[in-house]
């Protein structure tokens, strides 16, 4: 089995970014899938981007745009 | 009319950090490589652009590398002419080929070298800049400047006044963030511009014998809720570090092969929630974007592609350069903004924010205070309570580099820090550190940390005032509106904190109240020793006294007219005086699981009733 490398994007992984962690994913070309040198996460690129939309799920704001009169405005 | 003024840096960093770690992945270490350098140049001319066309200009800061490289140097002064860019030189970038042969390190952190490291590096780089320009640069920076690498700075070249700083919130988080490799410890320091003293970078100079001759901005604008919770280098006015926190929804390629669909609007509710600052700070805002070329590299940066990258960043000139023809912005260069803030602010004037949650949907709210004495977070999702305190009126004496005590370290200690010595919150046993305040009646008891509330601000005679909506507080017969309200007197290192009872459901009755602070020293997670610190309790000339010895000892004195803890490490003294009904005094000790101590007051009061407080901040030595 050939050594590992980097997949076409830089992928991170995403069970570690959840904790704060930005840990670069290697490549595995015989297994087709990224992994995690820190942590157990193995996955496709398919499922990376899965678990990367599961991390935004605490940024409720994310796509909200705030007017000025809302900075000190709370529900 | 308020004046919101941003500073747009672009450093031509020859070999950008990342770009050969990270990109260059599979390749043996090759710092001349050409593609390397043509592709940093070419990304540095890209961000150029992109300011320009905007109709901003910038501060071009030259790295060491770059003063080797005949284009770059011709750029700056092509854009000077052109733009009105400035040309200035920063202490970053200094990996490069030259650098490595003629100094034999890899180190890169200018803060981080030997006192005699530092002064060669920066005759060094000066000289080679006088070189290729005529002339000796009006502004510099580097993550981090320590007050000995300013002062020889000052004293060397006096033509530089203005300076990147620091980096706000850069430590321990950040760290962690990096798998414990990325060395930037910085905690502790303002988030917006200030003068630094001639001993502590990151405490503001009280007056003109403290001043070190610069104005130091921090590197980029950062989030003040969200950055002091996680990872910094997600939420700053840095368009790539929003797509680093992932803060955003790609686009796509289209037809015509350009990119397009993108969506940050947090990148923009940041820059506009920095301009609404104007309001508590004498109608001045301030904003900087610093991105280094490593971050629009062509490999793309994580998940992000160099389309998206080259997307975000234009899309960050483009909003500043709208402001700017809306007329809510004004873009000037380093050495403009010393000129402009040296005008604008005197030594004991205070830096406010009033600050909301952008990102999470939450209604936390913050207040961040910054003067020559103290730097102070309170948290309205918590009452009020004070869960970041740094006392700066100690002006500590901390040198940094190789050969000093703190080789990396920079951060200014905390006596309060809710994320590193707990808050409120510890798991069963111990206390955390935090200032707040306990309501008592018959047995029960309610802390302000679990009434949520938030806050407004105003400003009169001297005094920055945060008023708190009031909160209701529930015994099992009787309930009760509180209000708090926080006073930060200009100059005189003091934080009053008055209690005022609004309501009761039974006008008769009295509760009682504990205003506390739970603290400690330190600048990381981990506990220091805690040995040397003195608690005592005064009532005219009675002094009850104890040297910590983490052996869980208490101490009440009725009337006490001040309690005190000096802590030798940090060379300060926290004092808290009270005015209110039946009011004792008292100090603890803690104990080896919960090495804090703990100074308070308790008193008695009734509907309609105020019990204020005074918690102080001194030198000690």
């Amino acid at each position: 089995m050939a050594q590992a490398g980097k997949g076409r994007l830089n992928y991170r992984c995403p069970s570690c970014f959840m904790r704060d962690l930005d840990i670069d994913m290697f490549y595995d070309k015989d297994r087709k899938e990224y992994y995690c040198i820190r942590c157990q996460y193995t996955g496709t690129e398919e499922d990376v981007l899965e678990k990367n939309k599961m991390a935004r799920f605490r940024y409720k704001s994310m796509l909200k745009r705030f007017s000025m009169e809302d900075f000190e405005k709370f529900d | 009319m308020d004046q919101f003024i941003v500073n747009i840096i672009h450093r031509p960093e020859m070999v950008p950090e990342y770009a050969e770690k990270v990109t260059g992945q599979g390749k043996a270490e090759d710092l001349g490589r050409k593609a390397l350098l043509t592709e940093s140049l070419d990304i540095f001319k890209t961000q150029q652009e992109a300011a320009h066309k905007n109709g901003l200009k910038t501060t071009i800061q030259m790295t060491y590398a770059s003063l080797f490289n005949d284009e770059a140097v011709e750029i700056a002064k092509d854009h000077h002419e052109k733009y009105g860019d400035e040309i200035g030189l920063t202490l970053l970038g200094l990996p490069c080929k030259e650098f490595r042969e003629k100094y034999k390190t890899k180190d890169f952190c200018i803060w981080m070298f030997d006192m005699d490291m530092k002064k060669s590096v920066v005759n060094d780089v000066f000289e080679k800049f006088y070189e290729r320009f005529g002339f000796y640069p009006e502004s510099t920076g580097s993550y981090y400047m320590d007050a000995d690498l300013i002062n020889y700075i000052k004293e060397k070249y006096p033509s530089v006044k203005c300076a990147v700083a620091t980096c706000w919130e850069e430590g321990p988080k950040a760290y962690h963030t990096c798998n414990n490799s990325w060395y930037t410890l910085m905690d502790g320091g303002p988030w917006a511009p200030w003068i630094p003293s001639k001993v502590n970078t990151h405490a503001p100079a009280a007056n003109e014998a403290e001043d070190s001759g610069i104005v130091a901005i921090p590197h980029l604008s950062r989030d003040l809720l969200a950055c002091y919770d996680g990872n910094g280098s997600n939420f700053g006015t840095h368009p790539q570090n929003v797509l680093r926190g992932m803060l955003y929804e790609p686009g796509h390629i289209d037809e015509n092969g350009e990119y397009v669909g993108q969506q940050y609007p947090y990148l923009f509710n940041l820059i506009d929630q920095y301009l609404y600052q104007a309001r508590f700070n004498n109608g001045y805002a301030y904003n900087m974007m610093f991105v280094g070329p490593g971050w629009m590299n062509k490999m793309g940066r994580w998940e992000a592609p160099y389309e998206l990258l080259k997307a975000s960043y234009e899309d960050g000139c483009a909003y500043y350069g709208q402001l700017k023809k809306d007329g809510k912005l004004l873009d000037m260069t380093m050495s403009e903004f010393a000129d402009y803030y040296r005008e604008k602010k005197h030594y004991t004037e205070p830096e406010c924010a009033l600050w909301r949650d952008l990102i999470y949907g939450s209604n936390k709210q913050l207040f961040w205070y910054c003067d020559p004495y103290m730097r102070a977070c309170v948290n309205m999702d918590q009452g009020g309570a004070i869960v970041d305190l740094r006392p700066y009126a100690a002006k500590l004496e901390w040198k940094v580099g190789i050969g000093t005590p703190h080789v990396q370290e920079c951060g200014y200690p905390f006596l309060i820090q809710e994320k590193y010595r707990a808050g409120y919150f510890t798991h069963y046993a111990g206390e955390g550190t935090v200032r707040s305040a306990k309501i008592c009646h018959n047995g029960e008891e309610v802390d302000l940390c679990l009434c949520r509330t938030h806050a407004h601000f105003s400003e009169e005679k001297g005094e920055r005032r945060l008023t708190l909506d009031p909160v209701d507080i529930v015994f099992s017969d009787m309930s009760l509106k509180l209000q708090t309200v926080i006073t930060f007197k200009e100059g005189d290192s003091s934080i009053k904190i008055d209690r005022n009872i609004l309501e009761m459901s039974d006008p008769e009755a009295d509760v009682t109240i504990n205003e506390y602070m739970v603290a400690c020293y330190g600048v990381t997670e981990y506990p220091e020793d805690m040995t040397s610190i003195t608690l005592s309790a005064t009532s005219g000339i009675k002094e009850d006294s104890l040297r910590y010895a983490y052996k869980c000892r208490e101490n009440y004195c009725p009337g006490a007219d001040h309690v005190d803890a000096v802590i030798p490490p940090i060379k300060t003294r926290v004092t808290m005086e009270c005015s209110g009904r039946e009011k004792t005094g008292y100090f603890k000790e803690g104990y080896a699981f919960s090495p804090m101590f703990t100074l308070g007051y308790t008193g008695v009061l009734k509907d309609k009733e105020v019990f204020s407080t005074w918690l102080r901040l001194a030198r000690e030595d």
